[in-house]
C-alpha cells in the first residue's frame, strides 16, 4: 500500500480509509473468525456394498449459505441428508465418521432423530404441501411436535417470514394443492420455519420452479440468512454463484475402471473465490463448463 | 416443391389398415354387447317375474308356507346386521394388518413375506372352504353353534384379504414425499402413519371396505354350511340361529309352489337393489375424496 | 427481486463515484501545489495516489466477482461494463495528477513566468468541472448532460493550444526552457484528463442507450 519510509503526512489532502465496497467484508466477518454450526470430519456413507460418498471435511458456518454443487452421482444430496439423520429411513444406508452439531456428536448413542429434525428443517426438490388446508400445513409441525400456544400467531409468523402471508392471508382453510408450484415451495419453507429451527436444509429447492418463483425463492434465502443457516444443494451452479457465501464442489471418483464411482468433496471456499479463481482444476473444469 | 406437389403427397387413396382398425372395433363392441346382452337378460327376467312382488309384504313378514303371506324380514335383518358386524370387524383387522405391512414390516424378513404370500391366496381361495372351515373351528371347535356371530366371523375372514390388498393400495399410493416431509418436521413414526398417512388412505380404505361387504353379502355357501336355517320366524339375534337373505333365496327356489320362484325374484331384486346402493356409495366416495397428487 | 445483484450494483457504483472524490481532492491539491510551488503539498499528492490505486484494485475485483457470480444481463451488464471503464479512466486521471505534482517537483526553484499561471488556472477549473460534469451525468443517467462535455473539452483544447503557444514565445536561457517544455507536459496531462472525463462521458451514454460511440472523430 503506502511505502513505509519517509511517508510525508497527508495533512493538507487528508488520508482515506481503506476502500471496502463488498457488503460482505463490511458488515459479516470473514468465515473463520465465524461461528461453526456443523463441523464434519471424514464422513462416508455407503448403502450396503456400494459407496456413495467418502471422506468428507468440512465446516458449515452460521448465518451463511453455504451450497454444494456437482455433477450427478456426486453424492451432494445423500450428504445433506446426513445434516438431519434422514438417511435413517434408509434401512441399507450406513453413515460412518463424524458431525458435530454446535459441538454434539449428531449421530451419538443417545441423541433422538425427531429432536436434530426440529432443530434441522428441510425442504425437498419438488414441493411436497400435504392434502390438507394451508393453515394445517403450517400447523402441523407445532402440532406434532406439542407447541400448540398462539398457533394462529405461529402459523401467520412463519407465512409472514415465507413471503406468503399476503396471498394467502385470506384464504388459510383452502386446500394446499391449489397454489402455484412457487408457491406451494414457500409454504413448504414456511412449514419448516413453523417450528423455529436453527438450520434450514434445502434439497434442489427451485429446480422444479419457473425462473420467476426461482428468484423469489432466491430472493427469500437472502433475507432468511439473517435469522437462520442454510444450507442448499443445487445442480444449477449459476444459482450457487448468485446466493452462497461459501461453496463446496463435490466429484465422482472412479475406481476400479470403471466399477466402483463414489463421491468426493473437491474444493470448499468462498463463493467468489470458486467462480474466479478456484485451486483444483476439476473445480474450474467443473465451473466453466468444459467438464463435468 | 410446389405446394401442389406437397397436397397430393399428403392424401392418399387408401390409408392403410383402416379395415384391421375397423374390425378391431367391431369385436370390441361385439364382446361388449355380449355381456350386456347376458346380463341385461339376466336382469330383466328376473324384474319381470318378481317386482310384482316387491312391497310392504315381502318387507316387513316372516316366511310363511303361503306364498301371499311369506315375506323376507328375518332374512333382510338378518343381512343388514351381518353387513354392520362385517364393517366391525374387518375395517380395524384389515387396516391394521395393511399398516402393519406397508409401514412397520421389514420386507427382508422371511417372515414378513411369508405374510404376504398367505394373503395373496387366501384371497383366492372359494367360499365354501370358509364355509368348512368355519363349521370345524368356529361353530364346532369354539363350541358358538350355528348363531349369527358364527356367520359373521366367516365372511369376516373371507372378506379380509380383499380388504387388506386394497387398504395396502390406498397407503401405498399416499407419496412418499408426504412421509418425507412429516418426518423432516420431527414427527415421529405413529405420527406420521395416524396424522398423514391414514387420513389420506382413508377414501381408498373406505372404498375398498365397502366394495368388500358388498360381495359378502351376496354369500350364500359359507352361511348354508355353518347352519343358516330355511324357515326362521322370528327376528335374528347376534347369538340366535339366524338366516340371510342369499339363503333365504335359495330356500325358496327349492319349494314346489311355483309361487315362491317369483318371490325368490322379488328377494334377489331387494338384494341386488342393496348390493347396487353399496356399490354406488363406494363410487360416489372415490369420486369425492379423489386425490390430485 | 434478484436483491443481492441490486445491492452489489449501487454499493460498486457508490465506490467509483467515491474514487471519482478521490480524484478531485488529487487535483486540486496537484494544482494547488503547482501554482503555489508547493513541493510538500507535491510529496502528499503522489503518495495519496495509492489511496486511488486500492479503490482501483477494489472496484476491479469486485467487478470480476459480480461479473462471475451474478451474470448480469441487460442494462445490468453494461452497468458493470461501464463502470469498469470509468474506474479505469478514474485511475489514469490521478496518475495524471501525478506527473503534474512531479513536474512541479522538479521546476522547484527554477523562475517562471507568471503568464502561464492564468492558463493553468483556466485549464485547472475547466478540468475540476468536466469531472464534477462526468460523474454526475453518470449519477443521474443523463446523456445530454454527458454530451455537453465535448464542449468542455473544447475550452481546455483551446487552453492548452495558447499555452503551448506561450510558451514558444518565451524563448530565453535554457533554465527558462527546461521550465518552458516542462510546463508543456503539465499542460499536456490537464489536456488529458479532459479526454477521460469525456471517455466517462461516453461510457454513460453506452449505459443509457447500448450503443458505444465517440463523441467526436479523431480529426478534432
Amino acid at each position: 500500500m503506502v511505502n513505509t519510509e519517509a511517508e510525508p503526512e497527508l495533512v493538507r489532502i487528508g488520508s482515506v480509509e481503506k476502500l471496502d465496497f463488498s457488503e460482505r467484508e463490511r458488515t459479516m466477518p470473514p468465515p473463520e473468525s465465524r461461528e461453526v454450526v456443523f463441523e464434519v470430519s471424514d464422513l462416508s456413507v455407503r448403502y450396503g456394498d456400494s459407496t456413495a460418498l467418502s471422506g468428507v471435511s468440512i465446516k458449515v458456518h452460521k448465518n451463511f449459505v453455504t451450497a454444494f454443487i456437482g455433477p450427478s452421482g456426486c453424492g451432494k444430496s445423500t450428504f445433506i441428508r446426513c445434516f438431519n439423520r434422514m438417511n435413517d429411513l434408509i434401512p441399507t444406508a450406513v453413515v460412518e465418521g463424524r458431525i458435530e452439531y454446535h459441538g454434539q456428536d449428531l449421530y451419538g448413542p443417545r441423541v433422538d432423530p425427531v429432536e436434530v429434525r426440529k432443530r434441522i428443517g428441510m425442504v425437498f426438490q419438488k414441493p411436497n404441501p400435504f392434502p390438507k388446508s394451508i393453515y394445517d400445513n403450517v400447523a402441523f409441525g407445532p402440532r406434532v411436535l406439542g407447541m400448540t400456544d398462539n398457533l394462529d400467531e405461529q402459523v401467520e409468523k412463519a407465512l409472514g417470514q415465507a413471503a406468503l402471508w399476503d396471498e394467502v392471508k385470506d384464504r388459510l382453510k383452502a386446500n394446499a394443492l391449489g397454489l402455484s408450484g412457487g408457491q406451494q415451495q414457500r409454504l413448504c419453507i414456511a412449514r419448516c420455519l413453523a417450528v423455529e429451527p436453527d438450520v434450514l436444509l434445502m434439497d434442489e429447492p427451485a429446480s422444479a420452479l419457473d425462473p420467476i418463483a426461482t428468484t423469489r425463492i432466491e430472493d427469500l434465502m437472502h433475507e432468511l440468512k439473517r435469522d437462520y443457516s442454510i444450507v442448499i444443494v443445487t445442480h444449477n451452479m449459476q444459482q450457487a454463484a448468485r446466493i452462497a457465501d461459501m461453496t463446496a464442489f463435490f466429484s465422482v471418483r472412479v475406481e476400479d475402471e470403471g466399477k466402483k464411482r463414489h463421491g468426493v468433496l473437491v474444493e470448499y471456499d468462498t463463493t467468489p473465490k470458486i467462480f474466479t479463481h478456484p485451486s483444483d482444476k476439476r473445480t474450474e473444469d467443473y465451473v466453466t463448463g468444459r467438464f463435468g | 416443391m410446389s405446394a401442389a406437389a406437397a397436397s397430393v403427397e399428403l392424401q392418399s387413396d387408401k390409408p392403410r389398415g383402416v379395415w384391421r382398425g375397423r374390425i378391431f372395433v367391431a369385436f370390441l363392441l361385439l364382446s361388449l354387447a355380449i355381456g350386456f346382452v347376458t346380463l341385461g337378460t339376466l336382469v330383466i327376467q328376473v324384474l319381470l317375474r318378481g317386482i310384482a312382488y316387491v312391497d310392504p309384504v315381502l318387507l316387513t313378514n316372516p316366511p310363511s308356507s303361503d306364498p301371499n303371506i311369506a315375506g323376507a324380514r328375518p332374512a333382510i335383518l338378518a343381512t343388514l346386521y351381518l353387513g354392520v358386524m362385517l364393517i366391525a370387524f374387518t375395517v380395524p383387522i384389515g387396516v391394521g394388518t395393511a399398516i402393519y405391512l406397508e409401514e412397520y414390516a421389514n420386507r427382508d424378513r422371511w417372515f414378513n413375506r411369508l405374510l404376504e404370500l398367505n394373503i395373496q391366496n387366501l384371497a383366492a381361495v372359494p367360499s365354501i372352504v370358509y364355509g368348512i372351515l368355519g363349521l370345524a373351528f368356529l361353530v364346532r371347535g369354539l363350541g358358538l353353534g350355528r348363531v349369527l356371530l358364527a356367520g359373521a366371523l366367516i365372511l369376516t375372514l373371507l372378506v379380509l384379504p380383499t380388504v387388506i390388498i386394497a387398504s395396502r393400495e390406498a397407503i401405498r399410493a399416499v407419496p412418499p414425499s408426504i412421509r418425507e416431509g412429516a418426518y423432516a418436521l420431527g414427527a415421529t413414526k405413529w405420527q406420521v402413519t395416524w396424522r398423514q398417512v391414514l387420513p389420506a388412505a382413508i377414501p381408498g380404505i373406505a372404498t375398498g371396505s365397502i366394495l368388500a361387504v358388498a360381495r359378502a353379502i351376496g354369500e350364500t355357501a359359507p352361511l348354508i354350511l355353518i347352519g343358516a336355517l330355511t324357515f326362521i320366524s322370528f327376528n335374528p339375534t347376534v347369538l340366535g340361529p339366524f338366516t340371510a337373505l342369499p339363503v333365504q333365496i335359495y330356500n325358496w327356489t327349492r319349494l314346489p309352489n311355483p309361487e315362491f320362484k317369483n318371490l325368490a325374484a322379488a328377494a334377489i331384486i331387494l338384494l341386488l337393489v342393496i348390493i347396487l346402493m353399496l356399490n354406488a356409495g363406494a363410487i360416489y366416495l372415490r369420486n369425492r375424496y379423489q386425490k390430485k397428487w | 427481486m434478484r436483491v443481492s445483484l441490486q445491492e452489489e450494483l449501487d454499493q460498486l457504483e457508490a465506490a467509483v463515484q467515491e474514487e471519482g472524490e478521490l480524484v478531485l481532492r488529487a487535483l486540486r491539491g496537484a494544482l494547488g501545489a503547482l501554482e503555489r510551488q508547493d513541493v510538500e503539498l507535491a510529496d502528499e499528492v503522489i503518495a495519496f495516489d495509492d489511496e486511488v490505486d486500492d479503490s482501483y484494485l477494489a472496484v476491479e475485483e469486485g467487478i470480476q466477482s459480480l461479473l462471475a457470480r451474478q451474470t448480469p444481463v441487460a442494462v445490468d451488464l453494461r452497468t458493470v461494463l461501464a463502470l469498469l471503464h470509468v474506474n479505469l479512466h478514474l485511475e489514469r486521471m490521478a496518475d495524471y495528477c501525478v506527473t503534474v505534482a512531479k513536474l512541479t517537483k522538479l521546476v522547484a526553484g527554477i523562475p517562471h513566468d507568471e503568464t502561464l499561471a492564468e492558463a493553468f488556472d483556466e485549464m485547472g477549473a475547466r478540468a475540476e468541472e468536466m469531472i464534477r460534469v462526468s460523474l454526475d451525468s453518470l449519477a443521474s443517467r443523463d446523456m445530454e448532460r454527458a454530451e455537453s462535455l465535448v464542449d468542455l473539452d473544447e475550452l481546455i483544447d483551446r487552453a492548452n493550444r495558447r499555452a503551448v503557444k506561450q510558451v514558444i514565445a518565451i524563448g530565453g536561457d535554457e533554465e527558462r526552457r527546461e521550465w518552458g517544455l516542462r510546463m508543456i507536459v503539465v499542460s499536456r496531462c490537464l489536456e488529458r484528463i479532459g479526454d477521460h472525463a469525456v471517455d466517462i462521458g461516453e461510457q454513460t451514454a453506452f449505459l443509457v442507450s447500448g450503443e458505444f460511440r465517440e463523441f467526436t472523430d479523431a480529426s478534432h
